[in-house]
């Protein structure tokens, strides 16, 4: 029958209905009443009777009011529409408590009491959903729901994610002892047809690594001799990593630590190994090839094409099933490497660094928190030099810094229209002169100093002398608890950038004004959560930069978000993918990236994410206002 | 029954009194072989109830009725019915008892009711000896009604269209889905009805008896010409 027929198409799109198994929701909807209210109908009346439905928004929007005792103001509290309902509250708990208004010619189908009461007591889910504002689980059926979109490769391809390592090692690499010789080990690789041979101590375990590379490089090309041992031109220590680690953290250490073979253990002993040439024949194209490209590359000219062409690797892991999460650390270690490739030729076609230097990223790319290639955001610490090297230093550093500027550019990444980077001689400074700028900015926070620490304080040392970067980590530590006024600032600061949750509500506003090219899902969807993390790390004394990362430290701690780490991080990462999901779709359409998501473009499950996320990112922010009230202005 | 008796109580116990917002409809249509009410039959019934302005999901009608005329082509087409379908259908007496108690106490509403009426009533006399005696409500005279009443609204700003159902779903925005049965038509005719309702509630049209006045099945071509005589084609 086409009017139940046409109820069930619907209710199966839309949570918590979604979730039931076929009959039921076709029982389901044979209850139903379907009804039409013009724009401007009042559907519920503040202290009129009470509900007998719960209506569920099929089209148009509803705007909820109410009128509080002895006021004659309407405070809106929210807009409802496709795929929402309204009406459980009057209806559980016998007294309606708000207005009901179509904003637009609305039309409802609407579920009789009863047969609610009965839905609840045979699917806690339902009550679960319509009850409780329960963010966690939603989020990860949403975030199930955006995969199964790009779901259109085989169930290969979804192995990096899921496979443990285990399943795809060679069990039987070639195994020599310690005091084997460099001829016998090579002879054992050739006869076993491997590119590696594992040397393996006295009781089995594995203490290095030789490799094709190594016999070439440390050998041949050094005439080291092939009858000293074996230990001698091993790479060592050998990562050994445990058989049952998915695929994914594998080739993260890989990357990261620029190795192309892995020793898998079982229970601590050697039982495989695992190589880059592994992963490739599992996906096709790995992003431990894209590192390996760009490791290859010796100038510019050579490395600008394959960093333009590493973010094709996103459009395979989106499609894996990648979490956002996981999908951000590979896009940052990438971005990574060719920032130090660049730092690499910097140095070595200006000459080696006067004094020891440490290169900042500082924003998103200090977070690790770059979806696409965003603009730089960068900065240079050296060093304090003597009086007399002061020019010559600023010189040299200066000219470094506008060589990378150049040489990133070339290579994607646009620079910064704020002038965040090194080249600016402001952010090229030695060490002390880093060290008044933070003072500066928490003693008098200016909104200037507040906006300089929101991008400078998530800074993260990329390459060079750590333990510059570490000194001004050490420094900021010690000055924050001095300076409470700069926490109250900040939050300030934060509070002001509210979610718009009105956004969900009336299609005019996206029409019009701030939301007219649609939502900004950085500022207003992403930029929230950041703040929050920052806030409470630097309030804490963390001193970790990424978003994850901060809201793990706070985790059971005993700030006001302490209990909030597992919403925060599905929201966040909800966020993200979204995000993630909208910019692959731009890059692939060849349009501009940018971060601008339209209602339409989203699902009811994504929108009652989204929309949940942002009522959490309220939630904190009302607990933030009320902390620091005597600073919020 | 005297005149002023129906007045009251309407025929078969239908109140003819009472508030529109609280009144029993069937809203109905028919899938005929042709238009010749001594040669054609009726190949289908489709109906759905509503209570006030509330569509019942759950509560639609709809049969298959086995013809005792031969199909014509044109109508095949039409409808996307073929005789042998309709070979194992009851036929149109068992079809007709049950839509009987189906209406039982509702108001009728349909689009250019009149012939489906006409049709209904021929085999119910054939049966029963009498023909429906529920009340009765025509979308189309309803519309026409209101266009003179509210002429600045949208749906009535436009130049008269082909008045079929499929238009005039167009101009209300009830989406109108492909093929052609009884019963999609008389859930698109049920919509129309659900969106005039307001718009009629908004002219004064409170209880049942001014309802059944402005949408008499027979008063179509009157209501949209208008009361000047002119017609607003």
């Amino acid at each position: 029958m086409v009017l139940i027929d046409d109820a069930v198409r619907f209710l199966s799109q839309i949570p918590p209905f979604q979730f039931l198994e076929g009959p039921v929701l076709r029982d389901v909807s044979k209850s139903l009443t379907m009804e039409f209210y013009p724009k401007g109908t009042v559907i519920l009346q503040q202290d009129g009777p009470v509900s007998e439905f719960l209506r569920i928004i099929q089209k148009g929007v509803v705007k909820i009011s109410l009128r509080p005792k002895g006021t004659g103001e309407e405070v809106v509290s929210d807009f409802r529409e496709r795929g929402e309902t309204f009406g459980l509250v009057s209806l559980m708990g016998g007294h309606q408590k708000t207005t009901i208004v179509a904003m637009q010619d609305t039309i409802c189908y609407l579920l009789p009491k009863d047969r609610l009461h009965e839905l609840m007591g045979s699917h806690p889910a339902i009550t679960e959903y319509l009850l409780q504002f329960h963010l966690t689980k939603y989020v990860e059926m949403t975030s199930r729901e955006i995969q199964g979109k790009s779901l259109f490769l085989g169930s290969s391809d979804r192995l990096l994610f899921t496979a443990q390592v285990g399943e795809i090692c060679r069990p039987a690499a070639t195994i020599v002892p310690l005091d084997a010789t460099v001829r016998q080990t090579a002879g054992r690789m050739a006869e076993d047809r491997q590119s590696a041979a594992l040397v393996v101590g006295s009781t089995g375990e594995p203490v290095g690594i030789v490799t094709d590379s190594d016999l070439r490089v440390k050998v041949v090309a050094k005439g080291h001799s092939i009858d000293a041992p074996v230990s001698q031109i091993m790479s060592r220590p050998v990562i050994a990593v445990d058989e049952k680690e998915p695929c994914f953290e594998v080739v993260l250490r890989m990357l990261h630590g620029n190795i192309h073979h892995v020793a898998v253990t079982r229970d601590g002993a050697l039982c495989g190994v695992v190589t880059n040439h592994d992963f490739m024949v599992l996906q096709g194209r790995s992003p431990l090839a894209f590192s390996e490209d760009i490791e290859k590359q010796t100038n510019l000219e050579g490395l600008a094409p394959v960093s333009r062409n590493s973010l094709s690797i996103i459009g395979a892991l989106l499609r894996e099933g990648a979490r956002a999460v996981n999908i951000i650390r590979i896009i940052s270690e990438l971005n990574d490497r060719v920032v130090r490739k660049v730092l690499e030729f910097a140095e070595r076609d200006l000459g080696p660094p006067p004094l020891p230097y440490c290169w900042l990223a500082l924003g998103s790319e200090g977070r690790k928190e770059q979806t696409f290639r965003t603009d730089q955001d960068n900065a240079l610490v050296y060093a304090d030099p003597t009086e007399e090297q002061r020019e010559e230093v600023a010189a040299y550093f200066h000219r470094f810094a506008e060589f990378m500027r150049n040489g990133l550019v070339s290579c994607g990444f646009e620079p910064c229209p704020a002038d965040c980077m090194a080249s600016n001689p402001a952010w090229c400074q030695p060490l002390s002169v880093w060290r008044g700028y933070f003072s500066d900015w928490i003693s008098a926070p200016t909104p200037k100093a507040i906006l300089n620490s929101q991008i400078f304080f998530d800074f993260r040392p990329l390459h060079g002398d750590e333990s510059l970067a570490w000194e001004l980590r050490e420094h900021l530590g010690r000055l924050i608890p001095d300076y409470p006024l700069f926490l109250g600032f900040l939050a300030n600061m934060l509070v002001k950038n509210r979610p718009p949750i009105g956004f969900f509500g009336s299609v005019a506003v996206e029409r019009s004004g701030e939301h007219k090219h649609g939502l900004n899902l950085k500022v207003k969807g992403v930029t929230p959560f950041v703040d929050i993390a920052r806030l409470f790390a630097l309030e804490q004394g963390v001193r970790l930069s990424s978003t994850m990362e901060r809201l793990e430290a706070l985790r059971g701690g005993s700030t006001l978000i302490s209990d909030l780490v597992d919403e925060l991080e599905y929201a966040f990462e909800f966020i993200a993918l979204l995000r993630i999901h909208h910019q692959y779709r731009l890059m692939e359409e060849g349009k501009p990236i940018d971060n601008f998501i339209h209602l339409d473009s989203l699902s009811n499950l994504e929108r009652q994410s989204l929309k949940n996320a942002f009522r959490l990112a309220l939630k904190v922010q009302d607990q933030v206002m009320e902390r620091y009230k005597s600073f919020i202005i | 029954m005297s005149g002023w008796w129906r007045g009251i109580w309407g025929r078969q116990g239908v109140p003819c009194t009472g508030l529109v917002s609280e009144a029993r409809f069937v809203v109905l249509d028919t899938e005929l072989t042709g238009l010749d009410q001594r040669k054609d039959d009726i190949v289908s019934i489709g109906a759905v109830r509503m209570q006030g302005r509330g569509i019942e999901i759950g509560s639609a009608f709809h049969e298959l009725v086995n013809p005792s005329a031969v199909l014509d082509g044109r109508s095949v087409v039409i409808h996307g019915i073929t005789p042998s379908q309709l070979e194992t259908k009851p036929p149109i007496e068992e079809v007709l008892a049950t839509f009987m108690k189906y209406v039982a106490g509702a108001v009728l509403v349909g689009h250019c009711l009149a012939i489906d009426l006409a049709f209904l009533n021929r085999e119910a006399r054939r049966l029963t000896g009498s023909p429906f005696r529920n009340p009765a409500v025509d979308t189309l005279s309803l519309y026409g009604w209101l266009r003179h009443r509210i002429p600045d609204h949208p749906a009535m700003t436009v130049a008269l269209p082909g008045l079929s159902l499929f238009e005039l779903a167009h101009l209300f925005d009830i989406p109108v889905a492909e093929g052609h049965t009884a019963i999609g038509d008389a859930y698109i005719t049920a919509q129309l009805f659900q969106r005039l309702l307001p718009l009629l509630l908004e002219s004064g049209i409170l209880d049942l008896k001014s309802l059944l006045r402005v949408g008499d099945p027979n008063r179509q071509a009157e209501n949209l010409i208008g009361p000047g005589g002119q017609a607003h084609f």
